[in-house]
């Protein structure tokens, strides 16, 4: 798992974990909404670069503006999308019916702990969240139709 | 700069990003910091490059205490906004040279771009294109400023046939940064930056840095602006029919410009 925080937000942490050859992404998608994380469609994730960037983006606008989805994890994956259209935002970096590479994301509060075991309801096996591990699995076609 | 504004970015970007005042504009207040904004650390680069030196530009606009904060709000917002989308869609542009940005907070008025540029050897201070050319003047035809300038002219082009314009576009407002060895030049500050299809708005680019150049280099200013041409035309040149045309019609206004410059002078 990898734990990170924005300097300029530290009141928040981030846990991160990536997962390949995941089995169960049909029963995870019915429960996307429940979930305690965000789960991302690996495939659309180059860099650690990219998916903290939207972390960012998520954190400012909740601070300065407001969020515009259910909770700060979900308003991650809307910021990984140049637009602001949610279900557009969700069809693109949220799971997919046949998505095998899931990155999972939490951000929360400081006070809160976050358990080893949050993300075990993922059935697949864990890798390194790297830069090599993302570029390794990134589909440059789903990623150039985003605009 | 002042201490009020200074205070006010401390605080919002909090004591885990420690900033250094680099330089105070009408609009802008400009930072360096060693912090990246997001990117856990060892993210991209190897261990034995990831240098302490790696260092981030913060572009500030304080609120203005004159305004209406409504205003004030909406304006930031807009100006920052703007800059932000210009340089972000500039990087695209293949061959065109620009910082990267790396982050927007339209709410507070903040920007971070990449750092660009270094300190030139012998107090000849930052390794922008005035204080590169002062560095030259006892030998200033050599063939390192002769390629520097076509580059440069070269960059301007690349802007003007994608149909942008840069709006302010001053010698202080080229920075020379090495890439294996050479200097390139790279165009900064997009805060008056536009897409433009309008030639004026080109002649007067080309103008302002013809100016810039004779103010601040007058003895070498013509062969200076020559090169700076001839990097300018090659962009056009390359485009075939409907470049030399397009090229033409920037000259021919250009020239105007420059004539129109000379009168309002005359008339102080
Ligand atoms: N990306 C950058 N890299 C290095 N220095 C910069 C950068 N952006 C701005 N500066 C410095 O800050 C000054 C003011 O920036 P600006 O307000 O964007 O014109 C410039 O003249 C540069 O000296």
């Amino acid at each position: 798992m990898l734990r990170h925080s924005i300097p300029q937000f530290d009141s928040y942490q981030i846990c991160a974990s990536l997962f390949t050859d995941v089995e169960n992404t049909r029963e995870l998608r019915t429960e996307v909404a429940s979930m305690p994380f965000a789960m991302i469609d690996a495939s659309c994730i180059g860099s650690l670069e990219q998916l903290f960037c939207a972390v960012y983006k998520a954190i400012l606008e909740s601070t300065y503006n407001r969020l515009r989805t259910k909770n700060l994890n979900s308003e991650c994956i809307l910021s990984l999308s140049p637009t602001s259209n949610i279900g557009e935002a969700f069809k693109r970096f949220g799971i997919k019916e046949d998505s095998k590479d899931i990155l999972c994301l939490t951000v929360v509060n400081n006070t809160e702990s976050i358990p080893d075991t949050l993300f075990d309801d993922v059935k697949g096996q864990q890798i390194e969240l790297s830069d090599e591990n993302l570029e390794s699995r990134i589909n440059l076609d789903l990623i150039k139709k985003v605009r | 700069m002042s201490q009020e504004v200074i205070d006010q970015i401390a605080a919002y970007l909090t004591s885990n990003i420690p900033i250094v005042p680099i330089s105070q504009g009408a609009e802008a207040v400009v930072f360096t910091t060693n912090v990246h904004p997001y990117e856990p650390i060892n993210a991209k680069t190897s261990p034995n490059d990831q240098s302490t030196k790696t260092k981030y530009v913060i572009k500030y606009r304080p609120h203005k205490k004159y305004r209406h904060p409504s205003i004030d709000r909406a304006l930031t917002k807009h100006r920052t906004l703007g800059e932000s989308k210009i340089l972000a869609k500039l990087s695209q542009l293949p061959g065109l040279h620009v910082p990267k940005l790396i982050a927007t907070d339209v709410y507070n008025g903040c920007i971070w771009i990449e750092f660009l540029g270094e300190d030139l050897p012998d107090s000849f201070g930052f390794s922008n294109l005035k204080n590169y050319l002062w560095m030259h003047a006892s030998d200033p035809y050599c063939d390192d400023v002769k390629k520097t300038l076509i580059k440069v002219g070269h960059q301007i082009g690349l802007l003007h046939w994608n149909d942008y314009c840069h709006g302010d576009l001053t010698t202080s407002n080229v920075v020379l940064h090495q890439d294996n060895g050479h200097w390139e030049p790279y165009l900064i500050d997009f805060g008056l930056g536009s897409t433009s299809t309008l030639v004026e708005d080109k002649g007067v680019d080309l103008y302002v840095l013809e100016r810039a150049i004779i103010s601040t280099h007058s003895r070498f200013a013509a062969k200076y602006n020559e090169w700076i041409m001839q990097g300018f035309r090659s962009v056009y040149e390359d485009e075939g029919k409907k470049g030399q045309q397009k090229m033409k019609d920037i000259l021919k206004r250009f020239e105007e410009v420059r004539l129109r410059g000379r009168k309002r002078s005359m008339l102080g």
